[in-house]
């Protein structure tokens, strides 16, 4: 590049000559020149600004008269090039603007040339040799600063190019985190109902995972009988005025979940673009969790109630025992009547069982505390099988004990929980009464943190939506409509749960207790 | 439900051991009264507890209470308390529709709880037991 430019200037061998004759001639006058252009600068605000000091210009001087010793030194090669670019990019670190660079060399110039004129035997041809390197030396601080120039741009656009890209992405990762993350399912459907997008909590909820999801229809998300017809109201209907719709889900297991769907509708041009985004809340938990709580409160309103009736039954009841003893005592003093002791005794037999009746009602009503102890269940299911099997064998029902392999040992009020499995096995042996034959198991299982126990039967099964754990609902004749009430209130007070899942020839009531076990000081 | 129902006309004992029965159900506690004294019993009767603690504080102090927890103006603990603090170590049998009621404070020995409606012949048969030997009736197994 050096030697091109001196090509291009025509700077020759001779002319460098010169340059260095005129340099010995001219020496003793760069000092001079160097402050007169420093003086110079130091008037002009512009140029200034980029002055320190006169310790820096003192500084500044004398390169300036190395820099034209240099310059008139008759040599210029590829290291003398670099030298004096060197200074350009100085010139350049420090801010000096290209004009102040191009006055200071004509200054400079204009100095030159005049002692060229004053002292030297041909100052024609020396002054066209001096102007030449000088038009060298502009060039050399040109290239520096188109130099810099260029790697300022390069540097710019490259920032520029990184900032752009970096939010490009940082906005996708952030939409992608918000569908992702989001504790709701996330699904887009396309025009045919297939789906095109599966977020992770969609399949946490179902089970599938989204690279065995994707391009599937979406009816394989709902029960068999709601095909087709949940499939269009949940494109469809969604969107309409109230803007939700709940449907169930059928996960992969075969579970049924009851989901909040929120619809949201885009244009699409092609066949798989997504046409409707489906968000949907999981609300089987709250939904139950809803239902106990309401049951519960009706349980203790109820309970409260109650209790204070009972307690006043009693009082009427204890006229008519003692009246009824009193009877009997007249009736043996006047000579047994084998006929009126009976009827005696029918009474007692009967106020006995109202007693009864309220002592069970206010051990229902009134919470009493439990008394956890380490319980088996196998043992559990024994002393149940002992009680229920001759009951069973009357309605000529088929009892089978499904136990684990291993025994389970957890914590619980072994006494109320019999009573809990003998009322659910009694209501399914009475409920295959009126058939005849049938079968009831009852199932125990071991889950990680649980203890589940189930009874099932092949019964007729329960009406849907029938209030069966409400205190004094009963289908049974003679029921006294406690027997599931009780039943709920103790493994609710086990901190357990109970659920009925019920269909003609099915009926199964789960019940689900934490596997605690007895700490210290419960026993 | 009496083990030996008596063949003639019972004998009123003036020197048989003696019940304070305490419940605001006169009815009910009048039939008690009268069939404890056909067995034997000399019995008191009082409606409610200011009464129960106005009775206790005179001779002759009874050789057994049998007293209601819920009553008007002193419950049965309240009575019981005062009546053994009247005659130590006093057998108590309390008979109540509100059993839960029943506290520790009534002190030692403890008493023995009926809930109504109450059978006459248990009840006998607990007097009998909380007794002394000696203060028995006469005529009773």
């Amino acid at each position: 590049m050096w030697d091109e430019l001196k090509r291009y200037v025509r700077f020759t061998p001779a002319d460098a000559e010169l340059c260095a004759a005129f340099g010995k001639l001219a020496a003793p006058e760069f000092s001079r020149i160097s402050q007169e252009f420093y003086d110079r600068i130091r008037e002009h605000e512009g140029a200034h600004a980029v002055l320190t000091g006169e310790e820096q210009v003192a500084r500044l001087q004398r390169s300036l008269v190395r820099w034209m010793e240099r310059a008139c030194g008759g040599v210029y090669d590829e290291s003398y090039f670099e030298e004096h670019s060197k200074i350009g990019r100085m010139h350049v670190k420090i801010g000096l603007s290209p004009r102040y660079m191009l006055t200071a060399m004509a200054l400079i110039r204009i100095e030159l040339t005049r002692v060229a004129a004053e002292r030297c035997p041909e100052p024609a041809r020396t002054t066209n040799a001096l102007n030449r390197l000088l038009d060298l030396e502009v060039a050399i601080m040109f290239e520096t600063y188109q130099e810099a120039m260029s790697a300022r741009i390069r540097n710019a656009d490259r920032l520029k190019s990184e900032d752009d890209g970096r939010a490009l992405a940082r906005l996708e990762q952030l939409y992608a985190n918000a569908v992702e993350l989001a504790p709701v399912l996330v699904l887009g459907l396309d025009r045919a109902g297939n789906i095109r997008l599966w977020n992770r909590e969609a399949e946490r909820v179902t089970g599938y995972a989204r690279d065995e999801i994707l391009g599937q229809s979406s009816d394989i998300l709902l029960p068999e009988d709601l095909r087709g017809t949940l499939a269009a109201r949940l494109t469809s209907t969604v969107a309409g005025p109230q803007g939700s719709a709940e449907s169930e889900l059928l996960t992969r297991a075969g579970k049924v979940r009851h989901v909040v769907w929120h619809a949201a509708h885009m244009q699409a041009n092609a066949e798989d673009d997504v046409t409707v985004f489906l968000m949907g809340s999981d609300v089987t938990d709250r939904k139950a969790m809803v239902e106990r709580t309401r049951q519960a409160e009706k349980l203790a309103a109820v309970g409260t109630l109650a209790a204070g009736l009972a307690h006043e039954i009693r009082n009427p009841l204890n006229g008519a025992q003692l009246h009824v003893a009193f009877l009997e005592r007249a009736i043996v003093k006047k000579g047994s009547d084998a006929g009126m002791l009976e009827a005696v005794n029918v009474v007692n037999d009967e106020i006995k069982r109202l007693a009864n009746l309220v002592t069970d009602f206010l051990d229902f009503a009134r919470p009493r505390p439990l008394t956890l102890l380490a319980t088996s269940l196998i043992a559990l299911f024994a002393r149940a099988q002992a009680i229920v099997a001759r009951n069973a064998e009357k309605a000529n029902v088929r009892f089978t004990c499904d136990l684990p392999s291993a025994d389970v040992e957890f914590a619980a009020d072994s006494p109320r929980l019999e009573q809990v499995l003998l009322n659910l096995v009694g209501n399914a042996i009475e409920a295959l009464e009126p058939s005849g034959g049938g079968h009831v198991t009852l199932r125990g299982r071991r889950q990680p943190r649980h203890v589940v126990i189930e009874i099932e039967d092949d019964g007729p099964g329960i009406p849907q939506a029938a209030p069966i754990y409400d205190a004094f609902f009963s289908t049974k004749e003679g029921g006294t409509g406690l027997g599931l009430a009780v039943t709920h209130r103790i493994v609710t007070d086990h901190k357990g749960t109970i659920d009925v899942n019920s269909r003609p020839g099915r009926t199964i009531f789960r019940v689900i207790l934490p596997l605690t076990q007895t700490d210290g000081a419960d026993s | 439900m009496l083990k030996s129902p008596p063949s003639q006309s019972p004998p009123i004992s003036q020197r048989g051991p003696l019940v304070l029965i305490v419940d605001d159900d006169a009815r009910s506690t009048r039939l008690i009264a009268q069939m404890l004294r056909e067995d034997g019993f000399n019995v008191e009767v009082v409606l409610d507890g200011a009464r129960a603690i106005a009775r206790l504080t005179r001779a002759p102090l009874p050789d057994v209470l049998v007293t209601d927890l819920s009553m008007p103006h002193a419950d049965g603990n309240s009575v019981t308390m005062f009546a053994r603090s009247q005659k130590p170590g006093l057998p108590v049998i309390f008979v109540t529709g509100y059993p839960h009621l029943a506290t520790s404070l009534a002190g030692e020995p403890r008493p023995t709880l009926f809930t109504k409606p109450v059978n006459y012949a248990e009840l006998l048969t607990a007097l009998l037991r909380v007794l002394p030997p000696d203060r028995r009736p006469e005529c009773r197994p």
